[in-house]
């Protein structure tokens, strides 16, 4: 078959095309004729005169506060950074003066020279080399600048942690961009010489601290010889100053009653989920991040074993052992699973399938009703809840309706889920089937079941709020950084309601208690300050005479106290530590000290003198 | 007979296109290389000789493709367009995060731009879709089907977000349906269309960036309830008509409803457009306006841009004698800058031999489209040209202002792998229609 080209190709179509194209090249070729022919005289001269470069001008970051906004967490401090412009430096000798400039700042030379060549762009683009020196320090090179040419500086504010390693789990700290974070924060707005939150509040707010920078351009010629003395300077843009829910004295109380042991610290308000002290132990002083040394301080800290940078009470989730035993007695009041007079005779044993699970109390407690069963801490009774009473869908169920097994959406990075253990999750993660041992362990909080600190503040915190979950957070304000005046402000959010009933409710916090007033808490809880309610745990880990000390607890105990004014404390002290049972004992004197207003040397002072004196301090 | 025209024509190969093909890769090549040169003569990038490897390579491409039947590729156009649109949609998922943007596709230091290969893939598709519905080719359905297809690429690359490269898919669509019997009215609807909604969407920001007095009607596209009333009495104007077309059957009535769904469409699509694009991206189009707004900042590509071509004079500064560029005042010199440069060394003389390579390429295209056997091969030809055409207006454009920088390359001149093998893969495919046109 032939078809004829007329049908193929419409020639008024071609021609249409030829047309533009022609059209195109005439017009861009006039173009060119016009600047490179007639009018290129005006833009040789412009080519000799409009070398200019530039260098930023760094915008203040935002300051950060606690709770009484008085004296700053975070703050800026002046400070220089030194830079080199590649086309300045002689020929040949750029590694030469980098390293001659490094060791005039007691810098090593390699991570200098590294950081020079990982970063330098254009020849004319000023490169810096050495951050954070202070003005003392500068003077050494500006007395001696003659030796080091292509070397210059500009002011860069450096950031300061006043209260050093108090606050820095919370707030974070910050360093220069990596390569790799400014190829994905690239179109946010970061340059090369951006300073970046890192950690903590610093990093997850870092779009609201850091402002924006400014630039001062001056003219050079083409030989790069400076033009004159005029400048132009783009000002920067402060960044907002941020105020948290923590509470500065309140948190260096608690850091005091952990002490130096592995473990953490969370206080917060069931009413509103603002976190007022979120403490970690052991902890780092950003301060010493900065300045001569600061690379092989956070090297050192990344290799402890102790893992300074965790930031337990949101990061580390272990068993929660006798706490758990809320959740179960929770379960079985809201399912009337058990009737409240009932007892069980508790003989320390518990024979299940091939297996006898014992009591931590060897020869029982006797007969308990659920009251005292939580009070005592009995395992046999809660055997038999979580075996015969209660299904292991309703034991889960109630997991997670009171927050386990789920992040809690605190403001804060790297927060972990923990785990609510299932028959599907041991299938797919262990290969094996669930067994009715694992009901077992799971009922008295043992097992696979995982959970966080600020999961069992959220957990407590719920039965104190009448069944409503908040959000826990830590940015409360906003502040404008000239005037001060609150540009937002957090509003508390609910997150969850865990649906019990008000009796289910009144009932177990009576229960909670009666763990202070007759139960194993007793003993320790020795403040007359406040009456408080709650609960200890003791996790085996697996190794002899080593446990994690739990206590969940709140205060004021009591219906008619606002819920306002209520507040929940956990401590878990982690089992590294020497056995002390000291998580209730910290507790004591954090509850104490917060309730009298107190610093920690007063609080202990005081409890000494007590009507029940501090007998293990 | 037919045996001895197939022997024959092995030795009839577009001798045009592969000269031009070369000279235009060497010149390349030689502006690469001077890209990485600083002005105190150190060699700071080895750009050059990636981007030779990549010619050589191209080469070899271009020529396996001129020999292969065209219809071959016909059959092939759906599952290549396919493959393409798969690699699109996993590109922004797994592909590599350069400078923001997911536009790159790779296993350990080899990487490729999918978009770019998308291009030819599209011209295959969109060729054999017109050549197949020739009879109906004038139809709305055939207009709006076409039309689909090709938004299919260009909403997965603005997804990347490379709103560059995701342009160049227009213009292939309209070309091919231009030559595949479209309507003309249809083609300039959908220009003007798109014309307007770039207008709305950067009139605003001219009036608040540019304009030294307050421009009247630009609330009517910023604020919610100015736009609600003029869109209501829009569509009022539009319901009139069309009672006037049905009642009266005059075409005057359906010219009406034409002209007025336009700024109807196109007025809330601005609006949408001004909150999804990106301040950077803003400030592109505001510079192009005035690039002085800004000189140290946004503006500045374009003027260091304008002095280098303007300085280069009618015969040049010479081959590496360039000072703008040696100085490293240009950003991205050896892609979206590399005509600046040349520009500014080989001055009017250079600019226009480049001109010259580049109108033999479009003429010879032309020529070949109306040597051609089929309908297939008419449009893969002119699909080729638009993406040559489009590439080099608005590259070219760029380096003296006469269009907004977008980081599009100049196709052969500009370094970068996939840009120039997707080039040759196209040359390839006209060479095809050429080689094989008195086959049937």
């Amino acid at each position: 078959m032939s078809v004829s080209k007329e049908q193929l190709v419409d020639g008024r179509r071609l021609y249409a095309i030829a047309s533009v194209l022609v059209l195109l090249l005439v017009v861009y070729g006039w173009r060119f004729f016009q600047m490179q022919v007639v009018e290129g005289y005006i833009y040789q001269d412009r080519a000799q005169e409009t070398a200019q470069r530039s260098e930023p001008v760094f915008a203040q970051r935002g300051q950060i506060f606690d709770r009484n906004y008085d004296a700053p967490l975070a703050s800026n401090r002046n400070s220089f950074t030194i830079t080199v412009v590649p086309a300045d430096l002689p020929r040949g000798a750029h590694e030469e003066i980098i390293t001659r400039v490094a060791l005039l700042f007691d810098r090593e030379p390699g991570p200098v020279l590294d950081r020079y060549r990982s970063t330098a762009r254009g020849r004319y683009q000023p490169v810096e080399i050495i951050s954070n020196v202070s003005v003392e320090n500068l003077t050494l090179l500006a007395e001696n600048i003659r030796e080091f040419p292509g070397v210059s500086w500009y002011s860069k504010p450096e950031r300061v942690y006043p209260f050093g390693e108090v606050t820095s789990n919370v707030v974070g700290y910050v360093g220069d961009i990596t390569t790799q974070e400014l190829q994905i924060l690239f179109n946010e707005g970061y340059t090369a010489t951006a300073i970046l939150g890192k950690n903590g509040i610093e990093q997850r707010y870092d779009q609201l601290l850091r402002g924006s920078d400014g630039r001062r351009f001056r003219l050079f010629d083409a030989q790069g010889r400076r033009i004159g003395e005029d400048e132009r300077i783009i000002p920067p843009t402060q960044g907002s100053n941020l105020v948290l829910t923590i509470d500065r004295s309140l948190q260096e109380l608690a850091q005091e009653a952990l002490g130096p042991r592995i473990g953490s610290v969370v206080v917060m308000k069931p009413h509103s989920g603002e976190v007022l002290a979120l403490v970690t132990y052991p902890r780092f002083d950003p301060n010493r991040f900065i300045g001569p040394g600061g690379n092989r301080e956070v090297q050192r800290l990344s290799r402890d074993v102790r893992s300074p940078f965790l930031n337990r009470p949101v990061q580390s989730a272990a068993a929660p052992a006798s706490t758990f035993k809320i959740v179960m007695s929770t379960a079985v009041l809201e399912e009337n699973a058990f009737p409240l007079d009932e007892e069980i005779d508790c003989t320390g044993q518990f024979p299940f399938g091939n297996r006898v699970f014992n009591d931590w109390l060897e020869f029982g407690h006797g007969p308990v009703n659920l009251a005292q069963a939580l009070a005592q801490s009995c395992n046999i009774f809660y055997y038999t809840m979580g075996t015969s009473r209660l299904s292991l869908d309703q034991i889960i169920d109630y997991s997670y309706r009171l927050g386990l097994g789920s992040t809690t959406g605190i403001d804060i990075s790297g927060e972990v889920a923990g785990l609510v253990p299932s028959p599907a999750w041991k299938e797919q993660n262990r290969n094996s089937r669930w067994v009715g041992g694992d009901t077992v362990n799971l009922s008295i909080g043992q097992g696979y079941l995982q959970v966080t600190p600020l999961q069992m503040a959220v957990m407590m915190s719920t039965l104190v709020n009448d069944g409503i979950a908040k959000r826990p957070y830590i940015l409360s304000e906003v502040r404008n950084p000239i005037t001060g005046n609150i540009e937002s402000r957090v509003q508390p959010e609910m997150v969850r309601d865990a649906e019990l009933r008000p009796e289910t409710l009144r009932n177990i916090r009576s229960h909670m208690r009666e763990v202070i007033t007759d139960g194993t808490a007793e003993v320790v809880i020795t403040t007359r300050a406040v009456e408080s309610a709650g609960k200890t745990g003791t996790g085996q880990v697996g190794i002899q005479e080593r446990y994690h000390s739990w206590f969940v607890a709140y205060a004021p105990h009591g219906e008619d106290v606002p819920v306002e004014e209520k507040v929940v404390v956990v401590v878990m002290v982690d089992a590294a530590n020497e056995w002390e049972w000291w998580a209730p004992k910290a507790a004591n004197i954090i509850l104490h000290g917060y309730f009298q207003g107190l610093d920690f040397e007063n609080t202990v002072m005081e409890l000494r003198r007590g009507p029940r004196p501090l007998w293990y301090m | 007979m037919i045996k001895e025209i197939q022997s024959r024509s092995i030795f009839e190969i577009d001798l045009y296109i592969v000269a031009v093909t070369i000279a235009l890769l060497v010149t390349s090549v030689l502006f690469v290389f001077s890209s990485g040169v600083t002005a105190t003569g150190q060699i700071v990038s080895n750009e050059y000789v990636r981007q030779i490897v990549w010619g050589a390579t191209g080469l070899v491409l271009m020529l396996t493709v001129t020999f292969v039947h065209y219809r071959l590729f016909y059959r092939l156009a759906p599952m290549v367009f396919g493959v393409m649109i798969l690699f699109l949609i996993i590109t922004p998922v797994l592909g590599r995060s350069v400078y923001g943007a997911r536009r790159w596709l790779g296993i350990a230091q080899f990487g490729a731009q999918p978009s770019e290969f998308a291009k030819v893939a599209l011209i295959l598709f969109l060729a054999r879709f017109y050549s197949d519905r020739w009879k109906q080719a004038g139809s709305l359905k055939t207009f709006i089907a076409g039309l689909s297809v090709t938004m299919v690429p260009i909403l997965l690359v603005l997804a990347q977000p490379d709103l560059g490269t995701a342009m160049v898919y227009f213009p292939i669509f309209l070309m091919i349906a231009f030559f595949g019997g479209a309507r003309p009215s249809h083609l300039a609807y959908i220009s003007l269309f798109v014309v307007t909604l770039v207008f709305f969407t950067a009139l605003p920001f001219w009036a608040e960036h540019l304009s030294r007095r307050a421009v009247p009607f630009v609330g009517v596209l910023t604020e919610q309830f100015a736009m609600q009333l003029l869109l209501a009495g829009l569509g009022a104007a539009i319901v009139m008509a069309g009672l006037g077309l049905f009642f009266t059957r005059r075409p005057l009535f359906g010219w009406l409803i034409y002209g007025f769904s336009i700024p109807t469409l196109s007025i809330p699509m601005a609006y949408a457009a001004r909150l999804v694009l990106r301040d950077y991206q803003i400030m592109r189009l505001v510079v192009f306006l005035n690039p002085y707004v800004d000189p140290q900042g946004a503006g500045w590509n374009i003027i260091q841009s304008i002095t280098a071509v303007g300085s280069g004079g009618p015969f040049g500064k010479g081959f590496l004698q360039g000072t703008q560029s040696h100085y490293q005042y240009l950003p991205a010199q050896s892609t979206d800058f590399i005509f600046s440069i040349l520009a500014e060394e080989w001055g009017f003389v250079g600019v226009l031999f480049v001109f010259l390579l580049f109108g033999i390429l479009f003429a010879r295209s032309l020529y070949i489209m109306m040597l051609a056997r089929d309908r297939f091969a008419v449009l893969v030809v002119s699909g080729v040209v638009a993406m040559f055409l489009f590439h080099f207006l608005v590259n070219v454009g760029m380096t003296i202002g006469m269009m907004p920088i977008t980081g599009l390359p100049l196709l052969l001149l500009s370094f970068g792998g996939s840009s120039i093998w997707t080039a040759m893969i196209g040359l390839g495919l006209v060479m095809s229609v050429y080689q094989h046109r008195y086959q049937y």
